[in-house]
């Protein structure tokens, strides 16, 4: 008598399209929900860390064809400098990516003259500046 | 008549789809703001202390052995200095240093293994919130 409601059930076809269309239901809402959360997170994350971002310049050095500036990284997060323009315009320049907390030299190959004033701008990849005027020595 | 109208509306399953995805949304929503707000409002104290520091370098001077200096805090925060600098024409020398100056304060600060230049030279220190403070002698 089991035996034969067990075959029964197995060959019974009726109630599965429901079965399918809640298991498809929750799987898309699990992938939408997910994707909602990760958006959420990058979305999140991206402005966090554009807002974080501090650094200053604590000394300027001018050595034969060359400018370097010393990096101090004072915001929440790392800062990895993109571009160098001297009065406007985009310089050569070593890498410089910088931890927080973390200071070291930013050399920028530019031939200077004598008793002159410069503007240096530092342009982060996140897109934080930091622009100011120097003197060449005499 | 009450009663029947509140035992339909416990029945009634329409709509309930709709008021659970507002709640999902306005939780990722509040989310994002909340996080964001929050964020800004720590990087706005940060600014904020950094504005409200004034430190001055008010003395330096050869001592038997090495060099002193001396810093004073104007500003109602602990400052912490973190970099000295002792530039001249030829050179520009950075050290690491810990010092904290507490507000309305003045301390003294000995190192044996820095000797000034000969001639005139810049003494420069810089905060772990990104401040200098300068100090001209020879």
């Amino acid at each position: 008598m089991e035996e034969k409601n067990v075959r029964k059930l197995s060959r019974n076809r009726r109630g599965i399209t429901p079965v399918l269309s809640s298991l498809l239901l929750t799987v898309i809402a699990v992938a939408g929900m997910s994707i909602a959360v990760t958006a959420t997170y990058v979305i999140t994350d991206g402005l966090h860390d554009n807002m974080g971002e501090r650094f200053i310049v604590e000394d300027v050095w001018f050595t034969s064809g060359q400018v370097s500036l010393y990096v101090r990284n004072v915001g929440r997060v790392s800062i990895n400098v993109d571009a160098v323009y001297v009065n406007r315009t985009r310089q050569s320049f070593t890498a410089l990516e910088l931890e927080q907390d973390n200071h070291g030299w930013l050399n920028v190959t530019y031939s200077w003259s004598a008793d002159s004033a410069y503007e240096i701008k530092v342009v982060t990849r996140r897109g934080t500046n930091f622009v100011d005027y120097y003197m060449s020595p005499s | 008549m009450w009663i029947i109208t509140c035992r339909r509306l416990r029945r009634d399953r329409r709509g309930i789809s709709n008021v659970i995805v507002i709640a999902i949304s306005l939780v990722i929503i509040l989310a994002i703001v909340s996080n964001i707000v929050l964020w800004n409002y720590e990087m706005n104290q940060v600014d904020w202390e950094k504005m409200k520091e004034d430190v001055s370098i008010t003395n330096v001077e050869r001592v038997t052995y090495g060099s002193q200096f001396t810093f004073e805090n104007g500003g109602g925060l602990t400052v912490h200095l973190v970099s000295l600098w002792i530039i001249n024409s030829t050179a520009h020398q950075r050290y690491d240093i810990s010092v904290f100056v507490n507000s309305a304060d003045t301390k003294n600060y000995l190192r044996d293994d820095i000797s000034l230049p000969t001639g005139s030279y810049t003494v420069k220190v810089v905060t772990e919130r990104g401040n200098t403070a300068v100090y001209s002698g020879n």
